[in-house]
């Protein structure tokens, strides 16, 4: 686990909506530089919370965020919402403006950058998410799949270190989810941090370097995303169902048929670990 | 008009009501007019063709108008006619009462016994009526041709230049962006109640749509706080500021425009 | 008269007669152009001090907190979106709720005076009905009249302790015959008749309309109260949030 030069911190988070239940129950975690991390939980566990508490949107009722070693107060929270972002589950949520130009020039604008660095900014957000040829289109006349895309456009024109996807692959059809995979690596190969929640196991256990598991506003447990997998309390607390790639594995290792020393996080690696027959 | 929307080859479908006006405007060839220019023109034409109040000018300026939109605009006429006919009822209607009188003696020029009391008029308020109607679409094709070729956002982008109050503006660009959501929403929360039988006659039919009306405001205002999340994670401050897009005015645009104004006026001495 | 243009005379009256019976409620919005230039100032002038009022008070509301500001946007969408839904009908024909009145009891009205002035922007923009130049007298009617008129009755059918479903249901009801009232007169003003001045003209505009105003107001009515239920049982906080009924007009 990479623990040096954490670029944000956050310290024991408490929060609750008003009601009696703690959204948040003393959460603490470290984020390092180009970390692959993924949040599973189940529905109310505290992911989204905690991933507003992470860009300012919502601060807590005790406990502390630090961004490279500056606590975080309401003075330096837009420099929080400078570096982190979040690509929000809904992107009809998100969009506001009323073409995708505009659309992802709002974060920039509001950057107060100057004109020429707006644009510059907008259309390598717009190349980077293959919209160039949207520009002067409506978000309200786009598909599901095309305004994610601009979701996603919005944030990189920002320019942030650690990017927030909260549920970023639910209600895509699998031609968009595999392309915001892609869009993942590319965004994590140019250096960048990515925090993700998601319920889809298979994806966290392909993608993921450290998962993270929320239950009843705490996180029960972060690590190695194969030890966590492999911890069935945990799996049953948080109700959680292991990767298939990991009980078919398993199952394969059982009837001797691996050869492999590693667990597989692919199809193709489980494939190429098998012996051919005949 | 409902199967006329389903028959639309470009673009793709929606569920729900669509707001066709909006679609055009965004399709339309002089979409890259420069705003402030294809507002002031709309404006002027249409307060001139007030003013001047002749028939030859509201003549003018409805073929005109119908020129730019359909001719430069690239709007088929047969989108472009059915938009005419709005105002229609509104338009019979208002000139009807203008045009007839009502009265217990006989009077006018022509009347009409309908029992006890007489439905008169005579020529020159039949006259004064087509010459409302013809008033009123000449102004209607003004407004159109701004508001089909012009998205709203660049008409509340000229009601900013003209200083209308902060908050209107922001209202209002914050309300053209929820129109959308809350219609989708809206057709959404229909089908699913038609598919439970929620129209099957006319009382039900009633109860149901003031009910989803009632859903559709508590889900919108549910969803408030997921809005304001998303505008101030990306640095809002309370006010909506994008980088727009410069469209300039092209000289000749200019020329033609007054060039057309003066044509009105000159019509105006001419019969006026 | 001779007797053809008699026959014409007669089958031209028939004809607008029976466009009469076509209910279409935005034949209450005064279209584009049907008012001299003088006159529409006039209203717009008649409205500037509600709308001054109104917009004081969404400022004082708003202030600080940006996030009511969201919220009356999506209020104002809200009322486009129900005014602008084709409300079911019996003959199969198109009409459309105001929502003068249910903005008003929601709203108070004036927050209601310039949400309406948006709307009605938006609904001449967007769908045509109404227009741009005769903004100010239709503002005048159905954001401002309409809305005052039904708002004050509910408000005094409260206070009477008159129960609340019949409150509501007379305050959109009548808030909709005081538009139609409003811009009877508004018309009548405008255009006197040759014989009987403005007094036989407002009879005329009144006639006229009658068909298609009056039986959508009982529909509103009926509309309004199922909505102002619905939203009593399901959203109480977010209703308290905006002020609803918070008797913290002024």
């Amino acid at each position: 686990m990479i623990k040096m030069n954490p670029i944000l911190q956050a310290r024991d988070l408490r929060y609750s909506y008003g009601e009696k239940r703690m959204a948040l129950n003393g959460v603490s975690m470290d984020i390092a530089q180009g970390e692959k991390i993924a949040v599973l939980g189940s529905n109310g566990a505290g992911k989204s919370t905690f991933f507003l508490h992470l860009n300012g949107v919502l601060s807590p009722d005790s406990g502390e965020i630090r961004f490279r070693d500056t606590a975080i107060t309401r003075k330096t929270v837009n420099e929080l919402r400078r570096h982190v972002s979040i690509v929000f589950q809904n992107a009809d949520d998100q969009i506001i403006a009323s073409t995708v130009r505009e659309e992802v020039s709002f974060g920039p604008v509001n950057l107060k950058l100057p004109r020429d660095e707006v644009a510059a900014r907008v259309e390598e957000a717009l190349d980077y998410m293959n919209l160039s040829a949207f520009r002067d289109r409506p978000p309200h006349y786009l598909s599901g799949g095309e305004k994610k895309r601009v979701s996603i456009a919005d944030v990189i024109a920002m320019r942030p270190e650690l990017i927030l996807f909260d549920e970023p692959t639910a209600s895509l059809d699998p031609l968009n989810a595999e392309l915001l995979e892609q869009v993942l690596d590319r965004l994590s190969a140019g250096g960048k941090t990515i925090l993700l929640s998601t319920h889809d196991v298979d994806f966290a256990y392909r993608w993921a370097e450290r998962l993270v598991v929320f239950h009843d506003g705490r996180i029960i447990a972060d690590g190695d995303p194969l030890r966590v997998f492999q911890d069935r309390a945990v799996i049953r607390q948080a109700s959680l169902k292991r990767p298939m790639l990991l009980d078919i594995y398993e199952g394969l290792a059982a009837k001797g048929l691996s050869t492999g020393a590693a667990y597989p996080r692919s199809v193709q690696a489980l494939l190429g670990g098998l012996p051919n027959i005949g | 008009m409902e199967e006329q929307k389903h028959r639309r080859g470009r673009g793709h479908r929606h569920s729900g009501a669509v707001l066709s006006i909006d679609y055009y405007a965004y399709a339309s060839a002089i979409r890259r007019w420069n705003p402030y220019f294809k507002a002031a023109f709309s404006m002027a034409c249409l307060v001139l063709c007030l003013a001047y109040d002749s028939l030859a000018v509201s003549a003018a300026v409805i073929l005109a108008m119908a020129w730019v939109t359909v001719c430069l605009g690239g709007l088929p006429c047969r989108r472009y006619l059915p938009l005419l006919s709005i105002p229609f009822v509104f338009m019979l209607l208002g000139s009807a009462a203008i045009a007839f009188g009502v009265s217990l003696h006989p009077a006018g020029q022509y009347r009409l016994r309908l029992g006890f009391f007489y439905l008169y008029s005579s020529r020159e308020s039949l006259l004064q009526g087509l010459h409302l109607m013809l008033k009123a679409l000449g102004a209607v094709s003004a407004m159109y041709m701004l508001t089909l070729s012009t998205p709203a956002s660049e008409i509340i982008q000229v009601l900013r230049a003209v200083h209308v109050p902060k908050v209107i503006v922001e209202l209002m660009s914050l309300i053209y962006r929820y129109i959308f959501i809350l219609m989708d929403t809206q057709g959404r929360m229909k089908k699913a109640a038609s598919a439970r039988l929620g129209y099957c006659d006319y009382r039900t039919a009633l109860s149901t749509f003031g009910r989803t009306a009632s859903n559709l405001l508590v889900v919108s205002l549910k969803k408030g706080d997921a809005y304001y999340q998303a505008l101030a994670s990306r640095c809002y401050s309370g006010e909506l500021r994008f980088l727009t897009e410069q469209k300039p005015v092209r000289a000749a645009q200019v020329v033609l425009a007054a060039g057309f104004l003066v044509l009105l006026t000159i019509l105006w001495r001419l019969t006026g | 008269m001779p007797q053809t243009q008699k026959k014409r005379f007669a089958l031209f009256t028939v004809l607008c007669l029976a466009f009469a019976f076509v209910p279409s409620a935005n034949a209450m919005h005064i279209m584009e152009g049907y008012l001299p230039p003088a006159i529409c100032v006039v209203w717009g002038a008649v409205c500037l001090p509600f709308l001054v009022l109104g917009v004081r008070n969404i400022n004082r509301k708003a202030g600080e907190q940006h996030q009511t500001l969201l919220m009356l946007a999506l209020c104002g969408a809200f009322v486009f979106v129900i005014s602008s839904l084709k409300i079911p009908s019996v003959t199969g024909s198109c009409s459309h709720m105001t929502g003068t009145g249910l903005s008003a009891i929601l709203f108070g009205p004036a927050v209601t005076s310039v949400l309406g002035l948006i709307v009605l922007v938006f609904q001449a923009i967007l769908l045509a009905h109404g227009g741009l130049t005769t903004l100010g007298a239709n503002c005048f009617s159905m954001a401002i009249a309409g809305p005052l008129a039904a708002y004050g009755l509910y408000r005094a059918l409260q206070a009477a302790k008159v129960d609340r479903k019949v409150s509501v249901f007379l305050a959109a009801f009548f808030g909709d015959l005081f538009t139609y009232c409003v811009t009877s007169v508004q018309l009548a003003v405008t255009y006197p008749a040759a014989e009987g001045g403005v007094a036989a003209s407002l009879v005329k505009f009144m006639g006229v309309f009658a068909p298609t105003q009056l039986p959508l107001a009982v529909v509103e009515g009926i509309l309004t109260v199922v909505i102002v239920i619905g939203l009593e049982t399901y959203a109480a906080r977010e209703l308290k949030e905006i002020g609803y009924l918070g008797g913290n007009e002024t």
